[in-house]
């Protein structure tokens, strides 16, 4: 938090000091139970109202309720917010409010050196500090000293303001999160406009609730106010971001929202088969409010009926998808592999979660790139794309679309558990900004041939069921290249593995020329990312290059076919760099195409890279 | 499956040929499926439906090919899977009549769970599963049908394996129609499999089918011509439950097991259990099910049939209801989601708004209006009038009305001469889209459309964002800032009578603040 200070006249006399920043991380930690996604979610969307640039991650246990108080009960909410653009939810906390012992420990080794710590002593009592495996007190034994500690009796102070509305002890406790809130509001200088607006909607009809919420907020920003705990408090100043209106969304609903938009660009009904997955369940739960855009949502009995479902939906002529984690595609690889040989048009969305196996369900990886490029049985490409970032996955989705129905081919639409519930301000596109999806179908039955090829594309005919004259058969048995039937003859395999592959491989003619951050015309080191790591990787180069480093970065959203140009670009710089939360997917692919000698930056924690980290290890380096 | 009323049957003149497909039928010599395949060929003529409304899907096994013999469309999946695509292809399109042909291997066992849950759901597919009693297509090993202590590839030594029973599984998986025919019997099965086409809701029909290369003479103990009478129970609905060459046998009831017993001496007709398909709990149909010879005559005919809601009307009927409560979705609202906020140039707040598009509330309430400054009455001028004054004050002009089949240039032409920025398409009085500058810009001048020959149609807004005479000026800016539109139709009812653009809100507040 580098700053200039000054010193303001405060209303209650005390010397209370302003200090500007450009960019703070706050991290909410306590149990499942305490609600702090709520309380994160509250703190990003009043930032983001007041005018910051906001990048979010919450962190939340695979269990649904682990024992309260407990290590693996813990729960967190990070946010970034800042006056310049910003892309990541940031590296390491400056601000950390622990709830309770095992928020603590489960939160305190990411706290800056010197951070500011917010913590509720009224839970640091034995038990707390049982159930969190500590046998002294942190607040006794000294641990604590490299941070700024602020220790308030969080529970009692709410219960103090509380109380009078009539709730029970317990009713009264669980408001504790919003004095906690209305603290740190006032350290951040925020308004409070929003959450009271908030807590009104959301509590109208209960006068009680709505009364307790709002005596908590004012309570904990007045206690702020009046103590003389806090001496500092802080300013970040609006963003200047690009004019327009915009809302927060997370991966997952940015990926529900783009394929309800393909749906209505194409024309065709949008068919979401699934079976609940972490970290994919929320995309199913979205979709499955919007009967409104005739979205027909199926829960299928597994994650092969899921997709099955969708193909033959997609057969039948609506807009198959199917949505699921790394696991489930697994299972849906077979149907993939039909989908690839009947030709039809169907998205299938990866949010990556750690493997292998059911490996870390809530946690984030890219170790699934191999499968979606390469894991099926046979000759069986299918075009892979990737969203680097929350508000990205609504273009991924609608791109991952645009190219099935262009091609009448299953593609592969990956995210991961980080950007899937990460979130961040979105410029909201209108409408008409979206483009035609409008596919072409067959009509003619005097020209029909079920495997004709479109000239440019080869994308077979979409010949759907109910059209008079155009009866036909398809099926995962080899096809011969004109009329679809059954055949086994050599020439005719060999013609169709071909003409299946360079199908595929004819899409990167129809992509945009890859983009190079930093100098075009080559340097010392280029970095090569995918996905959800771009913002770390993005920002890594930008502050490199602010400190006068030869670094650039390119971002790929495909992934098979690669771009044409890559391989020329990479060789314009000394060396090429792979950041890639995996062993080195990406790095294979690149060398197996380009014959370059890439190197690799990895690492599988679960969690998405720092800037920090990047930077350390692309240095040694330049 | 039923019929689906928009194509008469006189019409229609399909017969057998229509549907036989230019494939060379490759089964074995001898084998059930050829019947199959001709009796079905011989049903589906009759049915009413025109031939490009059928969709057979099927798994992996010797019936699985049985698609490409069918001209109709057709979709020969992977093993087991077929009643998930075809799931997927009704609801797709539940016009379709659908049909999964599967076999007991591909549907008992690989797909195993598919099929009870295509059945629980009550979706109007026409499962008909061939069983063999064997693996074929892989040459011979025992499937999940075959008798206990089968000789067979994989169980030299005979089978442990206690084999399932296809019906039972349906009617625990409380299936609504529930069939057993076998391959020689052309007759009784064209009845089946006629009256399984016509039932909605899933029907489920097992057909006895012989493999005469691996299990040859499965069934034939029991079907067999010279004591099929003897060992067939053919059931009726209504009817006493007899069998034998003069129906001198009968099942009867003792507690709750059946018996066989000789008509004559000790009991009469009145005796015997009575064949009730339609009863409400599926006990008979169930207790029909485990009646297996040598004990009993094998039952043959219609378990089960009865009418309950059908899954692919349940979709469309909850879209529609929500459809009509939420109105039809708009994009653009969705899109800006419940809580937007605006940065200006000056990187300044203009306002938030929140709530819209949410489902399941009260649409009144989140009126975007309604959340600008609702408690005090504003002291500036301008923002009292946006907040209060209705966009019907604002009497726009009324609009240029287009029909979906006009030109472009003809829909041009009208917006130049009389300088009007957009056209209302309207077919039977009723608005279905815009069409404006931006658009002859966007979607006409850039694509090098042929002006002339191109319906307005292609390259309106269909379903535009629309306002009523009541809306306040403040809900029309708001409109028009979240999605960039220049025009919106004013609408009474669904009849558009007016086109307000950006330029006469302005034009109304410089007149009405200029003073």
């Amino acid at each position: 938090m580098s700053s200039t200070t000054e010193t303001i006249e405060p209303p209650a006399g005390r010397k209370v000091s302003l200090k500007e920043l450009d960019q703070a991380v706050i991290r909410f930690a306590g149990d499942s139970g305490d609600g702090m996604q709520l309380t994160g979610t509250q703190f990003t969307n009043t930032s983001a109202a007041f005018g910051n640039d906001v990048s979010t991650l919450p962190d939340y246990p695979a269990e649904i309720r682990a024992p309260a108080g407990s290590l693996p009960g813990v729960s967190g909410f990070q946010i970034n917010f800042s006056s310049r653009d910003i892309r990541t939810p940031g590296d390491l906390p400056n601000v950390l409010v622990a709830m309770n012992p095992a928020a603590l420990k489960v939160n305190l080794p990411d706290l800056e050196p010197g951070g500011l710590l917010i913590i509720n002593e009224d839970a640091f009592d034995k038990g707390g500090l049982e159930k969190a495996g500590y046998e002294v007190s942190p607040l006794e034994d000294g641990s604590l000293s490299s941070y700024r500690t602020i220790s308030i009796p969080l529970t009692s102070l709410t219960l103090n303001a509380v109380l009078q509305t009539g709730l029970n002890r317990k009713q009264a406790q669980r408001c504790k999160n919003f004095f906690a809130l209305g603290v740190v509001y006032w350290i951040f200088d925020r308004p409070l406009e929003h959450t009271l607006k908030w807590i009104e909607a959301k509590f109208g009809k209960n006068a009680m609730l709505l009364e307790a919420n709002r005596s908590a907020l004012m309570a904990g920003y007045n206690y702020a106010d009046t103590t003389e705990v806090f001496t500092t408090h802080y300013q970040v100043r609006k963003a200047r971001l690009t004019p327009g209106r915009y809302r927060n969304l997370t991966g997952n609903e940015a990926l529900a929202l783009g394929a309800v938009a393909a749906s209505v660009h194409s024309g065709r009904s949008l068919f979401y088969g699934s079976y609940p997955i972490t970290p994919a369940s929320e995309i199913l739960h979205e979709l499955s409010r919007y009967k409104r855009f005739g979205v027909k949502t199926f829960q299928a009995e597994d994650e092969i009926a899921a997709i099955a479902a969708a193909l033959g939906a997609s057969f039948a002529g609506d807009l198959g998808l199917t949505g699921t984690s790394g696991p489930g595609v697994a299972l849906k690889s077979e149907c993939i592999g039909l989908a690839v040989m009947t030709e039809l048009p169907l998205v299938i969305i990866n949010v990556q979660r750690g493997g292998p196996s059911t490996g870390l369900p809530t946690k984030t990886e890219q170790a699934d790139l191999f499968q979606a490029v390469l894991g099926r049985n046979g000759e069986c490409p299918v075009p892979v794309l990737a969203a680097s970032s929350p508000s990205d996955c609504f273009w991924a989705i609608i791109e991952s679309f645009r190219i099935a129905l262009r091609y009448m081919t299953p593609v592969f639409c990956l995210s991961d558990g980080y950007i899937a519930n990460g979130s961040e301000p979105w410029l909201i596109p209108s409408d008409r900004e979206l483009p035609d999806l409008t596919p072409v179908y067959a009509q003619d039955p005097a020209t029909f041939k079920p495997y004709a090829r479109e000239e440019h594309t080869l994308a077979r005919p979409w010949a759907i069921p109910g059209t008079p004259g155009l009866e036909h058969r398809i099926g995962g048995i080899e096809k011969h290249h004109l009329t679809g039937n059954v055949s086994y003859d050599p020439n005719n395999h060999d013609l169709m593995v071909r003409t299946r592959a360079e199908k595929v491989a004819r899409i990167a003619q129809d992509i945009p020329p890859t983009e190079v951050l930093g100098d075009s015309r080559g340097g010392k080191v280029l970095l090569v990312g995918w996905g959800g790591t771009a913002g770390a990787i993005t920002s890594a180069g930008e502050q490199m290059r602010a400190a006068g480093k030869s670094v650039s970065t390119v971002h790929l959203r495909y992934l098979n076919p690669l771009p044409n140009d890559l391989g020329e670009i990479m060789s314009r710089f000394e060396k090429v760099i792979v950041p890639e939360i995996n062993l080195g997917q990406l790095r294979l692919l690149l060398r197996a195409r380009f014959l370059v000698d890439v190197i690799g930056l990895n690492q599988v924690r679960g969690k998405p890279f720092t800037i920090r980290e990047i930077i350390q290890k692309v240095e040694p380096y330049l | 499956m039923t019929v689906d009323g928009s194509a008469p049957i006189t019409e229609l003149k399909l017969d057998r040929k229509d549907f036989v497909s230019d494939q060379e039928v490759r089964w074995c010599p001898g084998c059930g499926d050829y019947s199959i395949l001709a009796q079905v060929q011989k049903v589906v003529p009759t049915l009413g439906i025109p031939r490009e409304n059928f969709v057979f899907v099927s798994g992996i096994g010797c019936s699985s090919r049985f698609p490409y013999y069918m001209n109709t469309y057709g979709f020969h999946s992977i093993h087991g899977r077929a009643p998930a695509v075809a799931t997927g292809v009704k609801l797709a399109n539940p016009h379709l009549s659908v049909w999964v042909i599967t076999g007991d291997g591909d549907g008992l066992s690989i797909g195993g769970n598919h099929l009870i849950h295509a059945i629980r759901r009550n979706i109007d597919i026409n499962i008909i599963l061939f069983n063999n009693r064997i693996y074929g297509l892989t040459k011979g090993q025992y499937s999940p049908t075959s008798d206990f202590g089968k000789k067979t590839k994989s169980t030299p030594y005979g089978s442990i394996d206690q084999p399932i029973n296809p019906l039972c599984v349906a009617i625990a998986s409380e299936a609504t129609f529930v069939a057993r025919s076998i391959d020689i019997d052309t007759q009784h099965l064209t009845m089946v499999l006629e009256r399984a086409a016509r039932h909605k809701g899933i029907s489920f029909v097992e057909v006895y089918q012989n493999c005469n290369i691996f299990n040859d003479g499965a069934f034939a103990h029991f079907t067999d011509r010279q004591f099929r009478s003897d060992r067939v129970l053919y059931l009726e609905h209504g009817k006493p439950m007899t069998f034998g060459k003069d129906l001198q046998k009968g099942i009867r009831l003792n507690n709750l097991n059946p018996e066989v017993v000789e008509l004559g001496r000790d009991y009469s007709p009145e005796d015997l259990l009575v064949h009730d398909e339609a009863g409400a709990q599926p006990t008979l149909a169930y207790l029909l099910t485990r009646m297996h010879y040598p004990d009993f005559p094998v039952p043959m005919g219609v378990f089960r049939c009865v009418e309950t809601r059908e899954y692919s009307d349940l979709l469309t009927e909850q879209i529609e209801e929500v459809s009509r409560k939420e109105g039809k979705g708009n994009l653009d609202s969705l899109l800006a989601g419940d809580e937007t906020w605006v940065i200006e140039e000056e990187g300044a707040i203009l306002e938030s708004v929140s709530g819209r598009e949410r489902p399941g509330e009260d649409e009144e309430s989140y009126h975007p209006a309604n959340n600008l400054d609702a408690h005090e009455e504003p002291k500036c001028a301008i923002r009292r009038s946006v907040l209060n004054d209705r966009i019907g004050e604002v009497r726009p002009d009324p609009p240029i009305i287009a029909s979906p089949a006009d030109s472009i240039q003809s829909a041009i032409e009208r917006m130049a001469r009389e300088r009007r920025g957009a056209v209302c398409v309207v077919e039977n009085d009723e608005l279905v889209g815009i069409f404006t500058e931006r658009d002859v810009l966007m979607r006409v001048a850039l694509k090098g459309l042929d002006l002339e020959k191109t319906p307005i149609s292609s390259v309106m807004t269909s379903n535009p964002i629309t306002l009523k005479a009541d809306a306040t000026l403040a809900y029309a800016l708001n409109q028009m800032a979240v999605a960039g539109f220049r025009h919106l139709p004013l609408m009474d009812g669904k009849k558009a009578v007016g086109m307000v653009s950006v330029k006469d809100v302005v034009r109304y507040m410089s007149e009405n603040m200029a003073g």
